[in-house]
């Protein structure tokens, strides 16, 4: 699959289903997914056309971070298989044409890590200086906590060794020290050793905070943008087509040199823009989004921005104005209990009231905004969430396969699951889940296989230049898409009510207009604006084509 | 709904593209480009600060400016197109503008704008002169939070004015609507207010737009079938109130505006004052009247001059006009010196009932009527200087007061003289 024959720009036109082991199908009954479960539903997701997944982390963990907090880097997680049951989903997924990506977690470990246990053993131990270490708690004091509701310190103070630690997210994840050369050898050896397993990109956790230095918010600073190119100077050595994709949360200035001129990251999240499609929909004004994206800065052409609307985290409002955020929490989390740290924790169908129209127009953007869509698992059915759960867990319950037993998820007793299945009457497994909605040709999965399909029956969407046009309605978001001869133009309506909207296409006279569902004609674009009305929340795609 | 033929196509597109709003800011204008600019940049300021999350339109309606007025305010938009540098903004701020006609007709602006709030389901309008160059971000949300808030119809303002600034208003327009209307008013003849959909709607339908009279003082007419519908009204106090110079000859005008307008309502409105008495306040945010009170030179010899010259020169009119006695009374005082010269309350508010009646019978063509209120009423603004010249604020409230009593007082005398034959 990722021979070096294959194109190597694949991930710009991939589909990536985001997936946690844990989460998705229980082979053995022992109500914890697996990667044998996994495997049985590769079927499922070749059917609703995704090219690639990408799995959360399923090394050995204590799982106090949902497996960001790895133990063992160099193998797998024993509630979800062995490594050849992972080796068996790689090889099944790459039959079915489906790429795989991993989590990798490079800023810091579990407390519970060996290299941990012995750097805190003693000061004089070799691996001391594996992590950061200091007498006092007052260094690098102008750097952010993230996770503002459980940490009030980046330090944390070891009883051990006597001394504190820093760790940029939770207390038990100290930072590993990317000034020490053995660290850094050490790590490319980890991505090496899952190359060779075979696995097609990495999905690299929390890059911007490798490096500390005193004076600086110890984020995206040169010494971490360095470390980054070499491995990506690596991976282009000994495993060309391989891809890496960045988990920076920043904006998109300082996203950019996560690109550098083609030799450091080939994707990165654009986070900002996520939370400016919600803030759109909701506002009914394309302003956020357009203003975002004419902020976004042009990216090297190899390189891809990877968009989503929701994932295993909270929705992070991070990287909006203090107003925007306000408003995003009174819009979107009237509940205090949907807020966690600075973010919204819930699914994409719950956000959107269950609204179909409105799960379609964000979906659809999602699908045709420059960049490389990511789809969260079970999104693809309107599966709700349950933020009775703490932390994050309430959007990572178990996939809603059925209306039977355990929603089909597994055959174990119901107490032995992970996480409870949700069943409230509106988002209930017995309401929604993959079986039901197969059967039902006006499914939101089988809407979702449809806007898959015409996405990927064009090269525009994932390679395409974008132009937005700027219709004096500014209710209406719409686009073109061009790549080569071939232009395609996107109309939203981010409104609740009809619109009409002239655009403004006279440089495209004569050309007709193809709607790329239906592949229904419309009008003849002539002199004048051109005219189009639009339902409530409702989207158009259009090929040009000039007859 | 009101007939939206007369707004152009232009602007109905322009309305389209709008869409829905939930707050409508009116703009009526006519070569402001002196003062325009800042105006609408602090509207913008208070509508960012205030009210960032809602949707709003700043429309001006324009008699025909040559100096860019137009230009200055759509120049304020906020959007994807054009982004305000240093000035944040959750969503789209449009400033749009229309030409009403070449001239211009306060009335048809006014229409125009209540049309536009129709059509976008405003649920909170202002207005705003384009003369007010002592607006502040905080009258916005005077006049608009009362409205969108607090389910107020009508956000009358107050001002901190000058003792001798805006004397028709305290003279003549404030205590004549408290005394027929029963409503205590300050400023019926509003130059920035605030109004909901709902009250804006019934005005547009109502409002005798066509037959060359609902168009004259439409602002005043306004208040007025606030007043009427039994819409909720309120006072809002917004700050210092430019002062208002104008020449002589505006005086007629603003009479026609205004005093003209209220003359012509009663006509109308008479079953509803006619059942009035006493009066009421409403309600009101932060003071109803402030009063400056340093010192301001006042021409006292003139208009002791234009009032003699009047009643000379005008004799034969007010015949037709006045009562004998109230007639015998203004040469009586008309032959006083200047020290002694006085035009009281009880024959000030005698005079200008015994206009209002001859005007709801046209005793003689009903702009000359208003046109021989002039010269009394200068009358009536030297007394009232004399009177307040050395005068503390509670002395010239107290004054103001008094004068509303004698309205209210001899509010059975315009009905008798309303009602009689002659």
């Amino acid at each position: 699959m990722n021979s070096n024959n294959e194109d190597e720009l694949w991930y710009k036109d991939a589909i990536i289903y985001q997936v946690h082991v844990r989460t998705f199908h229980d082979s053995n009954g022992d109500g914890i997914g697996d990667f044998l479960g996994l495997e049985q539903k590769l079927d499922y997701l070749q059917e609703l056309g995704v090219s690639a997944i990408w799995l959360m982390p399923f090394f050995p963990s204590p799982l106090r971070d949902d497996g960001y907090d790895i133990a063992d880097y160099y193998s797998a997680h024993p509630s979800y298989g062995t490594l050849e049951d992972f080796r068996k989903v790689l090889d099944s997924a790459h039959q079915r044409g489906i790429r795989v990506i991993i989590e990798m977690v490079l800023n810091h470990t579990s407390d519970q890590h060996p290299w941990f246990q012995e750097a805190r053993s003693s000061q004089d131990n070799p691996r001391r200086d594996w992590y950061v270490w200091s007498d006092t708690d007052t260094r690098y004091k102008d750097t952010r906590i993230i996770f503002l509701d459980t940490e009030k310190s980046n330090w944390a103070w070891d009883p051990t060794s006597k001394s504190f630690y820093w760790h940029r997210f939770f207390s038990h994840q100290p930072d590993l020290n990317y000034d020490n050369p053995a660290v850094r050898e050490q790590m490319w050896n980890v991505m090496k050793f899952w190359l060779e397993m075979g696995v097609d990109g990495f999905r690299l956790d929390a890059v911007p905070y490798l490096v500390e230095r005193e004076g600086t918010n110890c984020e995206n600073l040169p010494e971490t943008h360095n470390i980054l190119k070499e491995l990506r100077r690596k991976l282009d050595q000994h495993f060309p087509g391989r891809m890496l994709l960045a988990e920076a949360n920043q904006w998109p200035a300082d996203l950019r040199p996560y690109f550098g001129d083609s030799d450091e990251f080939h994707m990165a999240f654009h986070f900002p823009l996520m939370p400016r499609m919600f803030m759109g929909l909701k506002l009914e004004d394309r302003k956020p989004i357009t203003e975002i994206l004419q902020q976004t800065p042009e990216i090297p052409p190899s390189c891809q921005w990877s968009l989503f609307l929701r994932n295993h985290d909270e929705l992070t409002l991070e990287m909006v104005t203090d107003m925007e955020r306000d408003y995003m929490y009174d819009v979107y989390a009237q509940n205090k209990t949907m807020r966690l740290n600075l973010g919204i924790r819930r699914r994409l169908a719950p956000l959107l009231n269950n609204d179909r129209r409105r799960i379609e127009l964000m979906n659809g953007m999602l699908m045709s905004l420059p960049g490389t869509p990511i789809i969260y698992y079970g999104d693809e059915i309107g599966m709700g969430d349950n933020i009775s759960l703490g932390d994050r867990n309430g959007v990572r319950t178990p996939m809603q396969w059925s209306g039977g037993w355990n929603a089909g998820f597994s055959t174990a007793e119901s107490e032995k699951l992970y996480a409870p299945i949700i069943h409230d009457p509106v988002y209930g497994y017995p309401a929604v889940n993959v079986a039901a909605q197969r059967e039902s040709e006006h499914s939101l999965f089988h809407w979702m296989r449809r806007i898959i399909a015409v996405r990927k029956s064009s090269a525009v969407f994932g390679r395409g230049s974008i132009e937005f046009l700027y219709p004096a309605n500014h209710r209406i978001l719409a686009y073109l898409r061009r790549l080569g001869s071939e232009t395609v133009l996107i109309v939203n309506n981010l409104s609740s009510a009809a619109q009409a909207v002239e655009l403004d296409l006279r440089r495209y006279k004569g050309n007709i207009l193809i709607e790329m569902f239906g592949n229904n004609l419309f009008p003849r674009v002539g002199d004048l604006p051109y005219l189009l009305t639009l339902g409530s929340y409702q989207s158009y795609w259009f090929r040009l084509r000039r007859v | 709904m009101e007939d939206g033929n007369f707004l152009t196509d232009d602007f109905l597109r322009q309305l389209i593209n709008v869409g829905e709003v939930d707050i409508l800011v009116g703009l009526p204008t006519h070569n402001n480009a002196k003062t325009i600019g800042s105006i609408v940049h602090t509207i913008r300021s208070g509508i960012l600060r205030d009210f960032p999350r809602e949707r709003v339109v700043i429309l001006n309606a324009d008699g025909g400016s040559r100096d860019g007025t137009p230009e200055l305010i759509t120049g304020v938009s906020i959007d994807d197109v054009r982004p305000a540098s240093n000035v944040y903004a959750l969503r789209t701020l449009h400033a749009i503008s229309t030409k009403y006609a070449s001239t211009p007709q306060s009335g048809v602006a006014l229409r125009t704008i209540l049309a536009a709030a129709e059509l976008l389901r405003a649920k909170a309008c202002i207005v705003v002169s384009p003369e007010s160059e002592l607006i502040t971000p905080e009258w916005i949300s005077n006049l608009l939070r009362p409205v969108y808030y607090e389910g107020f119809d009508l956000v009358s303002p107050t001002y901190r004015r000058h003792k001798f600034d805006g004397l028709l208003t305290t003279n003549l327009l404030y205590p004549m609507v408290r005394a027929l209307y029963g409503v205590r008013i300050r400023e019926a003849y509003m130059s920035e207010f605030g109004f909901s959909g709902r009250l804006g709607s019934q005005f547009l339908g109502k409002n005798r737009w066509n037959d060359g009279i609902g168009e004259d003082g439409a602002e005043l007419r306004l208040a007025l079938a606030a007043v009427t519908g039994g819409f909720r009204i309120c006072q809002s106090f917004l700050g210092t109130k430019d002062p208002v110079e104008r020449r002589a000859a505006d005086l007629v005008s603003t009479l026609r505006q205004s005093v003209g307008v209220l003359f012509s309502a009663l006509e109308f409105d008479f079953d509803v004052w006619s059942t009035v008495s006493g009066s009421q306040d409403v309600p009101t945010t932060g003071n109803d009247l402030e009063l400056l009170l340093d010192p301001l030179r006042v021409n006292r010899k003139r208009l002791l001059e234009m009032f003699t010259s009047g009643v000379s020169e005008l004799e034969s009119v007010f015949q037709s006009i006045l009562s004998p006695s109230t007639l015998a009374d203004l040469k009586r005082i008309v032959g006083l010196g200047d020290e002694q010269f006085r035009y009281p309350a009880e024959l000030w508010v005698r005079t200008v009932y015994e206009f209002a009646a001859a005007f709801q019978k046209s005793v003689i063509n009903r702009d000359h009527i208003i046109q021989a209120l002039a010269p009394l009423f200068r009358g009536r603004v030297f007394t009232f200087v004399v009177e307040n010249r050395n005068g503390s604020a509670m002395d010239v409230a107290n004054n103001i007061e008094g004068l509303c009593l004698e309205f209210e007082r001899l509010k059975p005398y315009l009905l008798e003289i309303w009602k009689s034959k002659e």
